[in-house]
């Protein structure tokens, strides 16, 4: 499964806890240095797991010393697991509740992203999937940059039987998606879905043409497909994506691969914008839901252990 | 005698403990520049073992000692010790003598790699290279799975095509070779090289579809198609954007390759990188130091930008540069 390789190590780090015969400082630091390096071989942020490394230790510190443990070893192991069970969470969770696209009106989803992360490819998975829960859906393609893209568009909505629009000739983006919107507007589809090039925040004018794009087309939500491989680049740029298209969610795409998605993890932290996919292969269906209890849950192998849970 | 010498010149003897703070945050550091976690360990390892013992003069502070010395281990895992001069390699090749009987074979390269990190497009700046250099180039189009493909290398060719004209003075020259969707890959490159062969041609550039490292099926059709071409050179594509992944990507890569095609094992495995998106990381280029420090291959190229011109030669003391600035 997805992030095996991470749960596993994570797992490993919680279990060694759990043999340890009292719950000292030496323990702690020990278990959260084992924490630590699996995240990092995740590609998760070298500063945010600092961060983490320092919050769950004041946390159990502090209840330590304010006697939640009642002085009982297996209280303490409680605590300790809690407490990095929360951080993580906290990673993959910001809180905030995402768009949900209404029956009967016209959503604009918008896709965003650098080169190659899996935009065009998601529009058709997203597409697929409104249009499997009765929503009338279509794909606008706006990269009139990147070559055959218009062709890539054209052949991946045929297969999943959406409509779609695009230009061969017309070189403005902002145009395309202007009148491939209005067009779909005008004939009541109701989740309509904008794909647009690829770019990254070295390069200016990319992103004004993304401001620009989003100007035109007023997307309900911006979405940024983001690929799960990215190491630490991922804060960077997607803190500069926030800024300029103020996405409201995130898709992390190739996690059917063998990448952990630390990076993406951390443009979540960085942005407070959930994840509401995982892309998880090149097929029309490969779109998973995304909720962050159950994900770090399962990702600790978690799922008998409610208890930690509740808050 | 010893400890009297070392009194009178300020000189010190490096011990563990005065070196493992330093290794450690020079280990974060690399982290923070893109490294893969296990590479920075390792070489920071290397940089330990290398200097515990060491006797050194007293005013060079130890953190200074360290950061000389990742240097110099950093300078030698990116020096290539094998040649990165592809043209030389193809006119060796094509002006190698052939008994007259035998017809000669063009130089072919095949682009590998994971899903989306730049393969078509810097075939498409290789090729672009090679016209400037006068050769004639077959792009062979089997990448035969994902929507569009195709027509992007159709647009490529035609615009090189189309930047040739404009300097007509040059011999150079670009065809593509398809056969549209869902073929057997393998079986299109060997055409394509068959016509390269029969039509003159220098160079024949293989794309490939997009794969993922753990996915057998595909990583076997990947194998099959080296096995059937034996190709002059096989690149792996892989993104400066990469983390830790870097090092699974090109270890199973290049051992996938190596065992899938052929029996004994020994089949051949990745002879050199191409690094893309070099202009979207600023100074965390650590995935070329990862994916050399796994490979032992050089870097043959870097893609920095979208378009033709956008391919260089990788500067050995400017990543070195860019990895030890703060
Ligand atoms: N294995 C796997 N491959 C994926 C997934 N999503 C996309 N891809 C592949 O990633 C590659 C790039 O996907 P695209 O959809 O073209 O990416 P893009 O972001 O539109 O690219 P640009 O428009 O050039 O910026 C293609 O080979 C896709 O098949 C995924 O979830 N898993
Ligand atoms: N910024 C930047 N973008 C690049 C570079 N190289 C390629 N790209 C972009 O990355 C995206 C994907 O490139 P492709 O060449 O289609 O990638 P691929 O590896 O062939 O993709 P698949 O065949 O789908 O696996 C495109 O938008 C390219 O323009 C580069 O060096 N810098
Ligand atoms: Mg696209
Ligand atoms: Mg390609």
């Amino acid at each position: 499964m997805v992030l095996a390789d991470l749960g596993r190590k994570l797992n490993a780090a919680l279990s060694s806890l759990n043999r340890a015969p009292v719950v000292d400082d030496k323990v702690i630091d020990a278990l959260l240095k084992e924490v630590c390096a699996a995240l990092l071989e995740s590609d998760v942020n070298v500063k945010l797991v600092a961060q983490l490394r320092q919050k769950v230790k004041a946390k159990v510190k502090a209840q330590f010393d304010s006697g939640a443990d009642r002085g009982k070893e297996a209280n303490r192991k409680n605590v300790v697991q809690k407490a990095i069970f929360d951080e993580l969470v906290q990673l993959v969770d910001p809180g905030v509740e995402p768009y949900k696209p209404k029956k009967g009106h016209p959503n604009v989803i918008m896709a965003v992203g650098l080169q190659g992360n899996g935009k065009t490819t998601t529009c058709t998975k997203l597409a697929v999937h409104y249009q499997k829960r009765g929503f009338k859906s279509c794909i606008v393609c706006a990269d009139t940059f990147r070559a055959g893209a218009f062709d890539q568009t054209r052949q991946s909505a045929t297969k999943a039987k959406v409509a779609y629009f695009g230009s061969y000739t017309e070189t403005d983006p902002v145009s395309i998606a202007a009148q491939g919107v209005a067009k779909f507007k005008k004939e009541r589809f109701e989740v309509i879905i904008v794909d647009t090039s690829g770019r990254h925040k070295q390069e200016s004018e990319l992103f004004q043409e993304m401001v620009q794009i989003s100007e035109a087309v007023k997307p309900d939500m911006t979405v940024l497909v983001l690929d799960a491989s990215i190491g630490q680049a991922a804060e960077a740029q997607s803190q500069a994506f926030k800024d300029s298209a103020d996405f409201g969610a995130i898709i992390v795409t190739k996690m059917d691969g063998h990448a952990k998605g630390g990076g993406a993890i951390s443009a979540v932290a960085a942005t407070k914008t959930p994840i509401i996919f995982l892309g998880v292969g090149e097929h029309l269906h490969d779109l998973d839901k995304f909720a962050p209890q159950p994900f770090i849950s399962k990702l600790l192998g978690l799922g008998d252990m409610q208890g930690l849970m509740e808050h | 005698l010893g400890s009297i010498f070392a009194r009178l010149t300020g000189s010190k003897v490096l011990s563990d403990t005065d070196l493992l703070p330093v290794l450690d945050s020079m280990k974060q550091h690399l982290m923070k520049k893109n490294v893969a976690k296990e590479i920075a360990d390792k070489i920071c390892e290397g940089v330990g073992e290398g200097l515990v013992g060491k006797k050194v003069g007293g005013f060079q502070t130890i953190n200074a000692i360290v950061r000389q010395a990742l240097s110099t281990s950093l300078t030698q895992i990116l020096t290539p010790n094998t040649s990165t001069d592809v043209l030389l390699s193809i006119r060796t090749k094509l002006s190698s003598p052939l008994p007259s009987t035998q017809q000669r074979l063009p130089y072919s390269i095949v682009f590998v790699g994971v899903n989306g990190v730049g393969k078509s497009t810097n075939l498409s700046k290789v090729c672009f290279w090679l016209i400037q250099n006068g050769f004639k180039v077959l792009i062979a189009a089997c990448d035969t799975f994902r929507s569009g493909a195709v027509e992007q290398l159709r647009v490529h060719v035609r615009n090189l095509s189309m930047l040739k004209e404009s300097s007509p003075n040059s011999k150079g020259g670009v065809e593509l070779y398809e056969r549209g969707y869902g073929k057997d890959a393998a079986g299109i490159a060997k055409e394509a090289i068959s016509y390269a062969k029969d039509n003159d041609f220098d160079v024949v550039l293989i794309d490939t579809a997009g794969r993922m490292q753990d996915n057998e099926p595909l990583m076997r059709a990947l194998a099959k198609l080296v096995a059937t071409n034996n190709p002059d050179k096989i690149i792996f594509v892989g993104e400066a954007l990469v983390g830790n992944e870097a090092v699974d990507q090109l270890s199973k890569f290049d051992r996938a390759l190596r065992d899938f095609s052929s029996a004994s094992g020994k089949g051949r495995g990745i002879d050199g990188m191409l690094v893309t998106k070099w202009d979207t990381v600023d100074d965390k280029v650590g995935a070329a130091l990862s994916m050399t420090y796994v490979t032992g291959q050089p870097i043959i190229f870097v893609g920095c930008g979208q378009t033709y011109t956008d391919l260089r030669q990788l500067r050995v003391s400017n990543v070195v540069q860019a990895l030890l600035n703060d």
